[in-house]
């Protein structure tokens, strides 16, 4: 039995609620405080304390590190796409109404795809980091 | 009802905030690193319990109270896995706990 | 009040300490202030963004960082007078700025009469989003939020850059095992 069992227990149980968090955040930005930013910074701190408790090995499993180093830029991408798809549908850049059937709809699917832009840079810049800190140490 | 209701939310929340001021007195005036978690956790977790209680039945049969709940068991649960985990890295990092044989050698040499 | 009071004791306790590892934790605790205060104003969107960002990753990176470098901070060369006559200066003259100002939360102040009753009466009838916060944020000023994540991104990218080059030679995953 090694020291830190204690803790290792207590991180697995709260894991997925921590994700689960991240992810209601983030689709609740509608409807009460959130958005992407918060919902990114959550699910960063959920693969940071994985790396503190279990390893970075652990944490490499969950979180690949070319995988984080790729959702970087993939959000931006999501995001200026989003804006370039209303371009390209005879509508100024940025301009939602144009995805869908309806523009009240159209809007409201764009305000999530940008947000899931925002989600997927944001985690992936601070998870990033934290490797990129962790790794130049060793 | 209501009225006793109120008043024991009021008693729940200033118990829970005295021993919340009580375990940051005990943070400043404990002599060792470990005296010091001892007093921050367990009157932190209680204050906050309590605290929590308190706000529970302020706000009556809602969403918030449930929320509240969740809250609550998060908070009773990972405050005291929290003072194990700076407990372990003080040990990792061989800060040794000051025992009552040194605290009283200390004194004995100092008269 | 009393959190503003809070956050300047934080700000000097900031400035005069010298160990670097007090210093991030008191960083923490200011930023935790602020979401504090932020809360008080009722802006409940920034201050969740300030407690997560502030109180959370910014910490957990600076001690990261605090790995890398030394844990104590240089004594100063030469003793800091001018600055701190810039800074109260410059402070004196942000205060008589927003005395100035109209009292705080007053609706019929002149900021609140173009913009914003635009944005609060077409938020739900154009974009069908209660949340004025997300809706202003995602969708009528959707080109800032873009800006923020290019931002974002960049900042990554560029500590990315600088601390990967630098990586030692053998850095095959050992996992601390505590």
């Amino acid at each position: 039995m090694s020291l830190d069992l204690i803790l290792r227990i207590g991180t697995k149980l709260i894991l997925p609620f921590i994700l689960m968090f991240a992810l209601y955040v983030q689709f609740h930005g509608d409807y009460g405080p959130g958005g992407g930013f918060q919902a990114g910074v959550i699910a960063a701190g959920m693969v940071i304390l994985i790396a503190i408790t279990f390893g970075m090995s652990a944490a490499k499993r969950v979180a690949p590190q070319a995988v984080v180093e790729r959702m970087v830029p993939l959000g931006v991408l999501v995001f200026a796409g989003t804006g370039v798809v209303g371009l390209l549908l005879g509508k100024n850049f940025l301009d939602y109404s144009v995805l869908g059937h309806d523009p009240v709809h159209a809007r409201e699917w764009g305000i999530l795809l940008v947000e899931l832009g925002v989600l997927i840079t944001v985690s992936g810049t601070m998870t990033a980091l934290f490797y990129a800190f962790v790794e130049r140490g060793r | 009802m209501p009225l006793a209701i109120d008043v024991l939310s009021w008693v729940l929340i200033v118990l829970g905030s005295f021993f919340t001021v009580v375990g940051g007195i005990g943070l400043v005036r404990m002599p060792d690193i470990y005296t010091r978690m001892h007093a921050a956790s367990v009157t932190d977790t209680l204050g906050g319990g309590l605290l929590i209680f308190g706000m529970m039945l302020q706000a009556g049969f809602s969403l918030v109270t449930l929320k509240l709940l969740f809250i609550l068991g998060l908070f009773f649960f990972f405050a005291p896995v929290v003072t194990h985990a700076l407990a372990q890295a003080a040990l990792h990092e061989d800060i040794e706990p000051e025992l009552a044989e040194d605290r009283r050698g200390r004194a004995e040499a100092m008269d | 009040m009393a959190l503003l009071t809070l956050l300047a004791v934080a700000t000097i306790a900031i400035v005069r300490q010298r160990s670097l590892f007090g210093v991030v934790i008191l960083a923490g605790i200011y930023s935790f202030l602020m979401a504090s205060l932020l809360i008080a104003l009722d802006a409940v969107d920034v201050a969740m963004t300030e407690a997560s960002v502030g109180a959370g990753i910014s910490t957990v990176l600076l001690l990261a960082t605090l790995h890398l470098v030394k844990a104590t901070e240089m004594r100063p060369i030469h003793a800091n007078w001018v600055p701190l006559l810039v800074a109260l200066v410059v402070g004196g003259i942000l205060v008589w700025g927003t005395i100035s100002l109209p009292p705080f939360g007053v609706a019929d102040t002149a900021v609140h009469q173009h913009v914003a009753p635009y944005y609060l009466s077409r938020s739900i009838p154009e974009t069908g989003v209660p949340n004025v916060v997300t809706s202003v944020l995602a969708d009528y000023r959707g080109y800032d939020t873009l800006g923020e994540t290019t931002v974002i991104f960049t900042a990554g990218i560029g500590v990315m850059l600088l601390l990967r080059g630098m990586r030692r030679r053998d850095d095959n995953d050992r996992g601390d095992a505590a």
